[in-house]
């Protein structure tokens, strides 16, 4: 389970996360909605502390981190708790689909080379990608990539998943086949936090959903209660706003 | 103003056989001041890469004067009056050998642009590599070395070629402190025998033949190093992120030649 | 021997004298050196036979060679070549009339010209084709194409590395002694012996010609700005 505490991020004077508190259950996947600039990738980067929080605490299962004086190890400690999927893919250029889920197990985990390998290729044949092991991320497409990203983020075996827009970055036509495996593998039963704009995906997947905006939460619910009944103005404005109006053409 | 014996082609052959054994020498400096290079360039790279405060600004100011002052200079600078600087704090190294001055000297000046060749490889890696590397849990230094390093490498490598053929251009200036180095070679034998275009025209054969083999050798390390960039086709298109020039393209604005001297 | 700091400002003014000399050679080689250098870049672009391949095997031979060698074997061949010349036509010229500095004139512009011809060629190849189609779509010749639409950019793009080769070329000016030119080096040399103060005197010239590599890069940033290189991208 994750609690966040009081969380909060100053860049500069300019405060982008405020006393933020969320917290996410086993098995939870949880939706992050908002606007751009309201804090959702921040909150998101400072889990795994790829943004370094200005205050607040962070606990992770039992693991309590206290933010205005984490230690080189509790960050560490942290990023072997928790895995990300980036908007960019960020695969290691250099090496192929089967060395980059690899790297985790082999460098961090230290598992034995041949154990690795095993446990590689049963996830990339998850993601649906057996015959691409020995591809570069230059000869994948986006949708490939991305799915390389999330069987390396599912080969740390972590207690959560952070998916930062994971398909914001796609061409329209492969998102679907990204969603399709982040589905597949939420279904199993993995935590997962995932920032996106994707409606479908938070009203279909998603049991918990958070709606942002300028750096506090405004409102969070059900799926269900926040898409179609939600209770703050701000949230009614964001939504009016992203989901397209019926339109009749003459 | 004299014209010498007159021309003899012949003499060129036997010139270049009688330099070829001086090329050792030469490659000895190249050698030499290139391992100087890195090691000082990874120095003075270090405190610009990691911010460090003043360290920062002396890097600044070393690299704009190693750049911003000829190579001829620096090595009449350093021979003269590195034995006078040091005798003040009573280290007497006027005895060093030649060399000694001669590969500290173009060490120190090849350092200066490899500080920045390294630099700007460095920050050309994709900062989302980094980031991956951390999310799944690396350390500082292994996301360094497995991750960061591999890639900068392979974009340094037109750099680093330009400038390892660079210095060995410059190692030409070394006669003048009077080792016995290729052209030093050349103008002795030019002056011995009164042949002195024959001879000149074997020195400029043999750095064309040495020049030549080094770059084929750098490209061909460039290409294996690169060999995971294999972008083609119908790959390429749909491939979002990367949208660089070529990489060498991109380099050409680092100069490996002279200049950047900017404080 | 011990370190005299004030005799570092006695030389600086004594080299002042012989900056005049290291600039023009400078100037010149680098003048002469960019006509060279745009017209071997064209023939090179364009592959006009024989001119094409002559300027790619200069460029070749110039950049695979140091700058001192071609300054020995153009003051050690160019007398030869002349005087060979001259008695075949008849010019009554001899090459021992010839100064000095003509030949440092004359071999590092054969060496700019070969650094410049890069340079031209990679600005040149810079600008987007689809700009000289546009150009030839609204009518414009060749000439006016490349005079109005394809220079101005390709100088833009290549602003930097012709400043670095003109730094370039500042820099190998001081090989000019070798042919007793008394540039800022051979200065330095003089002041260094006749005082037996070689640090200082050195230390003097290192500064002059830091200063006057500052001087061309903040020109040239200036320069920069006012062509409004807004759209530059890599990493230099």
């Amino acid at each position: 389970m994750i609690q966040l505490r009081q969380l909060s991020k100053s860049f500069g004077r300019q405060q982008v996360l405020k006393s933020i508190d969320l917290t996410v259950n086993q098995g939870d996947v949880v939706v992050i909605l908002g606007p751009s600039g309201s804090g959702k990738t921040t909150l998101l980067r400072c889990i795994n502390y790829l943004e370094k929080p200005s205050g607040g605490e962070i606990a992770i299962g039992d693991y309590r981190v206290n933010c205005s004086r984490a230690s080189k190890k509790d960050i560490h400690t942290l990023r072997q708790k928790t895995a990300m999927v980036f908007q960019q893919y960020n695969l290691f250029r250099h090496k192929t689909a089967l060395e980059n889920v690899m790297e985790g197990l082999v460098i961090v985990k230290k598992i034995p080379k041949e154990e690795a390998k095993a446990r590689s290729i049963a996830l990339l044949e998850k993601v649906g990608l057996a015959g691409k092991l020995d591809a570069y991320p230059s000869q994948l497409s986006g949708g490939q990539q991305q799915r390389v990203g999330i069987a390396r983020a599912l080969a740390l075996e972590p207690e959560v998943i952070l998916f930062d827009e994971p398909t914001s970055a796609l061409d329209p036509e492969l998102v679907g086949e990204v969603l399709e495996v982040i589905r597949k593998i939420a279904k199993e039963g993995i935590t997962m936090i995932v920032v996106t704009h994707e409606m479908g995906f938070a009203r279909d997947v998603a049991n918990h959903a958070v709606f942002m905006d300028g750096g506090v939460i405004v409102e969070e619910g059900s799926p269900a209660e926040l898409l179609y009944h939600p209770r703050e103005e701000r949230t009614k404005q964001f939504l009016k706003r992203i989901t397209p109006e019926p339109s009749y053409s003459i | 103003m004299f014209v010498g014996a007159p021309f003899d082609f012949s003499f060129v052959i036997s010139a270049f056989s009688k330099l070829w054994s001086t090329l050792g020498i030469t490659l000895l400096i190249v050698g030499g001041s290139l391992l100087t290079g890195i090691l000082i360039g990874f120095l003075i790279a270090f405190p610009r890469l990691y911010r460090i405060p003043v360290l920062e600004q002396f890097s600044k100011v070393y690299v704009s004067f190693f750049r911003g002052t000829p190579i001829l200079i620096q090595l009449f600078l350093f021979y003269y009056g590195l034995p006078e600087l040091l005798k003040l704090v009573h280290l007497d190294i006027s005895r060093a050998p030649v060399l000694f001055f001669v590969i500290l000297t173009y060490g120190l000046h090849t350092g200066a642009f490899m500080s920045e060749m390294i630099r700007a490889s460095v920050t050309a890696v994709d900062r989302g590599q980094v980031e991956a590397a951390y999310a799944i849990g690396m350390k500082g230094h292994q996301a360094f070395t497995r991750i960061v390093m591999p890639q900068a490498l392979a974009v340094a490598v037109p750099v680093f070629s330009n400038m390892v053929i660079a210095l060995l251009k410059d190692t030409s200036l070394a006669f003048t402190l009077g080792v016995m180095e290729l052209t030093g070679k050349a103008q002795t034998l030019g002056a011995l025998t009164q042949h002195f275009i024959e001879a000149y025209l074997a020195l400029a054969f043999i750095y064309l033949v040495v020049s030549f083999t080094l770059e084929k050798l750098l490209r061909a390390a460039e290409r294996r190093l690169l060999k995971h960039e294999q972008s083609d086709g119908a790959e390429r298109r749909k491939f979002r992120i990367e949208r660089k020039p070529s990489l060498r393209a991109m380099f050409a604005g680092i100069g490996a030649e002279k200049g950047g001297a900017k404080l | 021997m011990k370190i005299d700091p004030s005799f570092i400002w006695t030389a600086f003014v004594q080299l002042l004298s012989a900056i005049p000399t290291t600039l023009m050679i400078t100037a010149v080689s680098v003048s002469v050196g960019f006509v060279i250098g745009v017209i071997t870049a064209l023939f090179r672009l364009y592959r006009i036979p024989v001119l094409g391949q002559i300027s790619t095997a200069y460029v070749t031979f110039i950049r695979g060679t140091p700058m001192l060698t071609h300054l020995l074997l153009i003051y050690f061949g160019l007398p030869v070549i002349i005087d060979g010349l001259s008695g075949w036509f008849g010019w009554g010229f001899k090459s021992a009339s010839i100064p000095m500095i003509a030949f440092a004139y004359i071999s590092f512009s054969i060496t700019a010209g070969a650094y410049m011809s890069e340079v031209v060629r990679s600005g040149l190849l810079a600008v987007n084709r689809g700009q000289l189609e546009a150009a030839y779509s609204i009518g414009m010749t060749t000439f006016q194409a490349l005079r109005r639409i394809v220079f101005p950019q390709a100088l833009a793009f290549s602003l930097p590395n012709l400043s670095n080769s003109a730094i370039g070329m500042l820099h190998g000016s001081t090989l000019a002694f070798t042919v007793s030119v008394v540039d800022i080096n051979a200065k330095a040399q003089i002041v260094a012996s006749t005082n037996w103060k070689f640090f200082e005197a050195y230390v003097a010239a290192a500064v002059i010609f830091w200063g006057l590599t500052v001087l061309i890069e903040r020109l040239t940033a200036r320069l920069e700005k006012r062509i409004q290189l807004y759209n530059r991208g890599g990493v230099a």
